[in-house]
């Protein structure tokens, strides 16, 4: 299955340096396990950063140089659409749930997805193909470890939760050997086909930043709207219920006590033991 | 500047109360509002409405929480002579919004027919937005399915979208609703499906959306930006994610939580999606921060084979203290506490564990403890829910047996 993972321009929490997001690593670890020929892509002024994905496992990279200032999303769609109307055409597109270091909306995949008429899966653990070819089969992290599989109709973008398996261990040599193909922002967008032209207008246009440069921003925000964090604490965890003296059983028979934590269990819905004696 | 003349006599006969032996006065009583228009407190009152339980001694809950619609049945059945509303006096039984000025959508999960913790925090923050200013909003619940206690969590309207498979066809549902009732805010939960929901919507409408907002007030979101280093702080927008554990759950009177019709808001499937199924997380295997339900053992408890064949039947995931960790009869990964692993279960059952500070720390999160100890005086007898004082030792083969022949 011909893969493409999304690769953001993500900055270090810490250092502030471009960085291969975490995320990122384990959506290539992904990709890696479908498609020993797995590609990335880039659109972003600079490579260094993204280059480790090859030590992790892509076979090449794709990066679309794009100047600081510039709105990658028309760049990744024109990029995509083109490569989905070609020859080799990707069949899955991972991304990771969110950026990090620029506005962190985690809506670029969603735009993707949208411009290209792909559906979508978010928090993927795990994926495989489906029985029937042209499908994929994607776990889903729900709350409480539950899982949700999914069968989904190729192509498709899947994005990947934190929870999945962590990536093969970075390796110098097939980063050394990894190619990278450089492409200019305004050669793909000259012959764009018609999904893809829309990407440029209107509102999305500065709107997504998921592979953000650090300076252009959801429309919404004036740079004077930004400022320096506050940390602000959050709630105490503290129990909702009020402790019951009322629901003090001192030494009662040890039959009736079962019963009474199994009601208890089941009052509350928290588990459902077989079907209780009339 | 003239002041009104006080006729005391006359003050002593409104106040004077039938009374067979000699006469009495009720000195509390006013018919007018006090001068300065703030009601007045009625300290006896207060304290005789906050007693929950004499059985042994005298006990108080003077949290002041505004009760339940069912805790106030409750007390109204137990003491008849006082309101529920005595104690938090002025403030109506029910909110009732008849002709709302605006809608706020909140969007919950409510997995299991249940609102978790997080649901409530979505109602606070969309209550908040209802009554800031003049107030007058009402706050419509965007479920799929019947929920209890919507109303005491804050909602006023219940709009119950069918259940669709796929989260495009969610949210093709949802835009539907969006369009036609045009609320002023949709708020959701920054979290597995709320948060894909989300996306999706502020795509199909093609409107921003502000994620993870960390502050809410009814002037201004503000969330984090560039890995935490910088923030942005806008008027509210139209549609938000709001992070864990950022706006308070609304704790006033319940409101009514009326259903709107649903029939029109049908949802289509997705045709991407050719199946889905939900797999249940082994509670076995599955770690101790990201379980619902665990079963911990701690010093009292001296049959850990017992313990260990419970916590399999009673589909929890096994914990312990940490002096049973020590001991080496359990994994140091299942130790609960500050220096273990603090739980966002919703349910503690604690075998024989004293509830010292660093293990009660722990289990903070916890909506429901169940304790079994032998010791009345015990930390965890008076931290739970549910107290039993009875040896653990008779407690586990009961409940095994118990188990088995409820046929679980
Ligand atoms: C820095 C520090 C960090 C710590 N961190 C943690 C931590 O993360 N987690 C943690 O758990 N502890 C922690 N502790 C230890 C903690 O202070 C307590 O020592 C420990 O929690 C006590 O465990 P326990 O309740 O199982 O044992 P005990 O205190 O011995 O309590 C046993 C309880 O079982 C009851 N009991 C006895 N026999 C029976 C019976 N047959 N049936 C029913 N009940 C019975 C007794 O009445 C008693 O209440 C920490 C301590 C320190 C100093």
């Amino acid at each position: 299955m011909r893969t493409l993972v999304l690769l953001s321009d993500a900055r270090h929490p810490v250092s502030g340096r471009p960085h291969l997001s975490r995320l990122e690593t384990q959506a290539i670890g992904l990709a890696a396990s479908l498609d020993p020929a797995a590609r990335g892509l880039h659109a972003g002024s600079g490579e260094d950063a993204v280059r480790a994905g090859l030590g992790h496992g892509l076979a090449g990279l794709d990066v679309i140089e794009t100047t600081g200032e510039a709105d990658p999303l028309p760049a990744l769609v024109g990029f995509l659409a083109d490569a989905l109307g070609g020859a080799d055409a990707p069949e899955l597109i991972l991304a990771g749930r969110r950026g990090e270091g620029g506005f962190e909306t985690g809506l670029v995949p969603y735009l993707v997805a949208e411009r290209l008429g792909l559906p979508i899966v978010a928090d993927a653990v795990a994926i495989r193909a489906g029985e029937m070819p042209g499908t994929l089969v994607v776990d889903q992290a729900m709350a409480k470890g539950a899982r949700r599989r999914v069968t989904v109709r190729l192509p498709a973008v899947v994005t990947v939760h934190p929870l999945s398996p962590l990536p093969r261990p970075f390796a110098y040599g097939p980063m050394r050997r990894g190619r990278i193909r450089r492409h200019s922002p305004a050669a793909e967008q000259a012959d764009l086909p018609a999904v893809a032209k829309m990407a440029g207008h209107g509102t999305v246009a500065g709107r997504a930043e998921d592979t953000g440069g650090t300076t252009v921003g959801p429309v919404d925000v004036v740079p004077a709207d930004e400022r320096p964090h506050r940390a602000r604490p959050k709630l105490m965890r503290t129990s909702g219920t009020a402790a019951g003296g009322a629901n003090l059983h001192v030494g009662p028979d040890p039959t009736e006590a079962a019963r009474l934590i199994l009601d208890y269990l089941e009052a509350n819905g928290i588990r459902r033991y077989g079907k209780a004696p009339e | 500047m003239s002041r009104q003349r006080r006729d005391p006599r006359a003050e002593r006969g409104i106040r004077t109360v039938e009374s067979r032996a000699r006469p009495r006065l009720d000195v509390a009583r006013r018919e007018s509002p006090a001068a300065s228009g703030r009601l007045r407190r009625d300290p006896w009152r207060e304290w005789a409405a906050s007693l929950v339980d004499e059985t042994y001694r005298k006990r108080y809950d003077r949290s002041q929480r505004q009760m339940s619609r069912e805790d106030a049945a409750r007390f109204l059945a137990a003491r008849s002579d006082i309101e529920a509303t005595a104690i938090s006096p002025g403030q109506p039984a029910l909110h009732v919004v008849e002709e709302p000025a605006f809608l706020i959508f909140a969007v919950i999960e409510a997995t299991g027919g249940r609102l978790s913790r997080f649901d409530r925090q979505v109602f606070g923050a969309a209550r908040l937005l209802a009554d800031a200013d003049a107030g007058g909003g009402a706050v419509v619940a965007i479920t799929t399915g019947e929920i209890d206690g919507l109303g005491e969590a804050g909602a006023d309207r219940m709009l119950a979208l069918p259940s669709a498979n796929g989260g495009q066809a969610r949210a093709a549902a949802l835009r539907h609703a969006v369009e036609t009732l045009l609320p002023r805010h949709v708020i959701f939960a920054e979290d597995g499906d709320s948060a894909d929901l989300a996306r999706r919507l502020s795509v199909a409408l093609g409107d921003d959306l502000m994620s993870g907002v960390e502050h809410l007030t009814a002037r201004q979101a503000v969330r984090p930006i560039r890995n935490g280093a910088r923030e942005i702080g806008l008027a509210p927008p139209r549609l938000m994610t709001i992070g864990e554990d950022r706006v308070k759950p609304y704790a006033a009177a319940p409101c009514e939580a009326r259903p709107i019709d649903a029939s029109d808001f049908e949802a289509g499937a997705d045709p991407a999606i050719l199946s889905s199924e939900i797999i249940p997380g082994d509670p076995a295997s599955l770690a101790l921060s990201e379980t619902d339900f665990v079963v911990s053992a701690g010093n009292g408890v001296s049959d850990i084979a017992a313990f260990r064949e419970l916590a399999a039947a009673m589909k929890g995931t096994p914990g312990a203290s940490r002096v049973v960790c020590d001991a080496g009869l359990m994994p140091r990964s299942a130790q609960v506490g500050a220096s273990g692993t603090v739980l966002a279960a919703d349910c503690y059952f604690a075998l024989g564990i004293s509830g010292a500070p660093q293990h009660l720390q722990g289990i903070a999160g916890c909506e429901h403890v169940i304790a079994v100890n032998t010791d009345l005086h015990a930390a965890m007898i008076e931290r739970a829910g549910l107290a039993i004082v009875q040896d653990a030792q008779l407690v586990m083969p009961a409940l095994l047996a118990l188990l088995r022949e409820r046929g679980a």
